[in-house]
């Protein structure tokens, strides 16, 4: 036990859910007669789910503050039937429709933004305030009738990455490379962190474990960027998923390495404690909700990408499938916790939860009970975990010493 | 030692897992070619119908497996129609033979299209598809295609995408011209010499479907009104006024609530053109509350409450677009499909806003209290209802 705690690092807890997730996969895998980990069904399940986990980005960092959104399906929804109706009623470019919407995005987060953080508003109200005010101006726009986006937008939607270069790799080689970028930067980043390891505690993390952890993730990665390298000729790691890929990686750094990160964490730890340190407490939830709606309006726009066409019923209810995503990767109801990581993790498994149960054949009623019961499960896990002390399902299994002793 | 025992197992669990589960497929080559010959032959417009079928079936000469997986995926199941299309499918698919998986989504579109990609991935040979937004499934369904699946749309048209065979329904138009005719005869018979009071309902304006079921009303309607048989007291005429979000009862309830307190307290109501049965009914119970005499209401789907009503005399019609026969049609089309002798032909073609697609079309029956016994004679169900 000692020797895998080593390798993940010492914050066992948020590795339960990365289990849950494997053996779900796998388990699935096995149901489905290895239907669900093939290439297009990968590429499905991010195509499919990307709008989600954006959303959820956002909302992590709404819930980590304290606060919660209600309104970003809505603002999705908005944001993409504005941008439809634009390029398709004034001949706009595709470029200046997306550009509009995610001004939209940014003005009703401003708007949020200004009841919460000015008037002090709680979010909850704020929200549900738009959240009304949005769904009644899409029908209003949109005279419930369905608007169909430019085909241009198919690409961010529903698109790949080019093909190029030698074919003897035999998988897609902008995958191929997005691969390897992904192992090395893995690699360096685990090789600075060893060196300066020992700086604080005056003890260096044991080389067995950095280069088990890097052969452990680079395996991962390798194994991934061949699945989704491999699948029908012109298809490749899809493009949604790579920005969601790279909005992860900026929001990690966001959150974890700057200023603004620290400040939405010590706000939504302690919201007195950060004001007397001298965090300016109204401008972090300013931008908080600001960013929230934005990204609901990128949400928007990929649906609207995959869907040929903006709906009046899109967005409806997609808040709560981005705050379950939240609770599932282990944020806190009263704020001050949770990570963009983790909350990944989370939406994922809601998403492989849909995706496998759709392939057995399960209807859309059961799947909402079972989704709903892992929601509630995960969160009393990780409430009763908390009450109790004890570490994680991996900590119940095995227990150490160290565990024990509490 | 046993940090090292710990950490072999770990890696070979973590390298079986990778060569174990990734024994998938190398690349494939794409089916596009086939694709366009098959959009060729279907924008074929009617005069050159014989060459098109003709191009069709040369294109589909392989057919499939017999028990092969069929996919079917329903908007969802909160209507007894569909409710009853689930089960059709399911029993008819299986007794001819197919792996039937039937689905439905709840009315949410992205649920939807994850539900047509799983039954590609589950190697559907062909995907019956009852949208919930007919404009919203172009990806995937293009992702179908490119997999060879065939795509047939059921009860509303799918549009904006090439990406569909062919579309099996009861003619919209058709259905609201024989509204819009049982409207005026039920006038005519009750409520003796005109002009009539009457108020117009339309459906759900995301579901193609309602507007043309309007559309069709109205051209029956249109001349009596100008002709000043019919008055429309609230002056609500155009589509848009009359449609009713997402088919919902409770909002054409409220709709009928404020029409009648703000047109009609010194007047009588004697029509109502709705839409479909739950509309209907939610009419119905509208007048009820305002203390009107009952009007003559139309109805679509026979639904079993509305066919008890039209029995008791408190719905005026309904008209019958039995499930059965549209799922019958749509296992015709995929046991064709099997056969390898391709999408059958048919002269009646819609432009989607990408193709013409072939439609094929079935003819519905208005169900009045005089005719409903011989209408539902074949249908234990209903007859069960029509007690004395």
């Amino acid at each position: 036990m000692k020797v895998i705690k080593k390798v993940l690092g010492e914050d066992l807890r948020q590795y339960t859910m990365v289990l849950a997730l494997v053996v779900l996969i796998l388990v699935f895998n096995i149901i489905s007669d290895g239907r669900m980990l093939t290439s297009s069904n990968f590429q499905n399940l991010l195509s499919g789910n990307a709008y989600v986990l954006i959303l959820a980005l956002g909302m992590l960092m709404v819930i980590v503050i304290g606060q919660i959104d209600l309104s970003v399906g809505s603002v999705a929804g908005f944001a993409g039937m504005v941008m439809a109706k634009v390029a398709h009623d004034f001949n706009l470019n595709w470029f200046v429709a997306v550009l509009i919407a995610l001004a939209i995005g940014a003005l009703v987060g401003a708007w949020n933004g200004f009841f919460l953080a000015k008037l002090g508003i709680p979010g909850f109200i704020t929200t549900l305030g738009s959240m009304m005010m949005f769904r009644g101006l899409v029908i209003w726009i949109s005279q419930s009738i369905s608007v169909p986006a430019p085909d241009e937008l198919r690409f961010f939607g529903a698109g790949y990455m080019p093909e190029w270069g030698p074919a003897f790799t035999g998988m897609n080689n902008s995958t191929l490379l997005l691969g390897i970028i992904g192992i090395v930067a893995f690699i360096y980043f685990e090789l600075r962190k060893y060196k300066h390891s020992g700086e604080i505690s005056g003890q260096k993390q044991p080389m067995w474990a950095v280069v088990t952890r890097i052969v452990l993730v680079s395996a991962i990665i390798a194994y991934f960027t061949w699945l989704y390298g491999t699948g029908r000729e012109g298809t490749s790691f899809p493009i949604p998923g790579l920005i969601l890929l790279i909005l992860v990686i900026v929001y990690h750094i966001i959150t974890q390495k700057t200023r603004f990160g620290r400040h939405i964490y010590a706000v939504g730890g302690n919201k007195s404690a950060a004001a007397l340190s001298g965090v300016n407490v109204s401008r972090t939830y300013f931008l908080t909700m600001m960013n929230m709606s934005m990204l609901a309006a990128v949400a928007g726009i990929l649906f609207v990408g995959r869907s040929t066409a903006a709906g009046p019923a899109d967005g409806t209810q997609w808040e709560m499938d981005a705050i379950a995503s939240v609770f599932i990767g282990g944020a806190a109801v009263s704020g001050g916790v949770g990570t963009i990581l983790a909350t990944m993790v989370g939406g994922m498994v809601m998403a492989v939860l849909n995706n496998g149960l759709m392939l057995m054949g399960v209807g859309a009623d059961k799947t909402q009970v079972i989704k709903g019961l892992v929601l509630l499960l995960a969160v009393a896990f990780d409430v009763y975990n908390k009450k109790t002390g004890k570490a994680s399902i991996i900590g119940r299994l095995f227990p150490s010493k160290e565990t024990e002793k509490k | 030692m046993q940090k090292r025992k710990i950490m072999a197992m770990m890696l070979s669990v973590v390298l079986a897992t990778t060569t174990l589960v990734g024994c998938g497929s190398g690349r494939e080559g794409s089916t596009n070619t086939s694709d366009e010959k098959k959009t060729e032959a279907t924008t074929q417009d009617t005069a050159s119908d014989s060459e098109g079928e003709a191009t069709e079936t040369a294109t589909a000469t392989e057919g499939f497996e017999e028990g092969a997986t069929i996919g079917v995926s329903l908007p969802w199941l909160g209507t007894q129609n569909w409710k009853e299309a689930e089960t059709m499918f399911t029993e008819e698919l299986e007794k001819a033979g197919y792996k039937a998986i039937v689905q439905a989504a709840d009315q949410k579109v992205p649920q939807q299209q994850q539900q047509i990609e799983s039954m590609i991935e589950n190697g559907a040979k062909v995907i019956v598809v009852g949208p919930i937004d007919g404009t919203q499934l172009g990806s995937v369904l293009e992702k179908a295609k490119d997999a060879g699946v065939y795509v047939i749309g059921y009860d509303r048209l799918i549009e904006n995408t090439a990406a569909v065979d062919g579309v099996v329904q009861f003619g919209s138009v058709r259905t609201g011209e024989l509204q819009g005719q049982a409207l005026l005869d039920g006038l005519k018979a009750e409520k003796g010499d005109g002009p009539y009071n009457v108020e117009l309902f339309g459906g759900g304006p995301a579901d193609p479907n309602a507007p043309n079921f309007f559309k069709g009303a109205m051209s029956v309607l249109q001349p009596e009104i100008d002709a000043g048989n019919i008055v429309i007291v609230s002056g609500q005429t155009e589509f848009t006024q009359c449609a009713t979000e997402d088919w919902d009862n409770a909002k054409a309830q409220k709709r009928m609530d404020s029409l009648l307190a703000g047109n009609y307290s010194d007047k009588e109501i004697d029509g109502v053109l709705s839409p479909n049965d739950g509309i209907a009914r939610a009419i119905v119970t509208a007048c009820e509350d305002a203390g009107q005499p009952n009007p003559v209401v139309t109805g679509l789907d026979a639904e079993n409450e509305s066919v008890e009503w039209v029995w008791q005399g408190k719905q005026y019609c309904t008209v019958a677009k039995p499930t059965q026969d549209l799922v019958a049609k749509s296992i015709e089309i995929i046991n064709s499909l099997q056969k390898g002798e391709g999408m059958p032909a048919t002269d009646v073609a819609t432009d989607n806003g990408k193709i013409e697609v072939p439609i094929y079309e079935l003819d519905p029956t208005v169900v009045k209290k005089d005719n409903i016994k011989e209408v539902f004679a074949n249908d234990p169900d209903r007859m069960a209802l029509l007690k004395d």
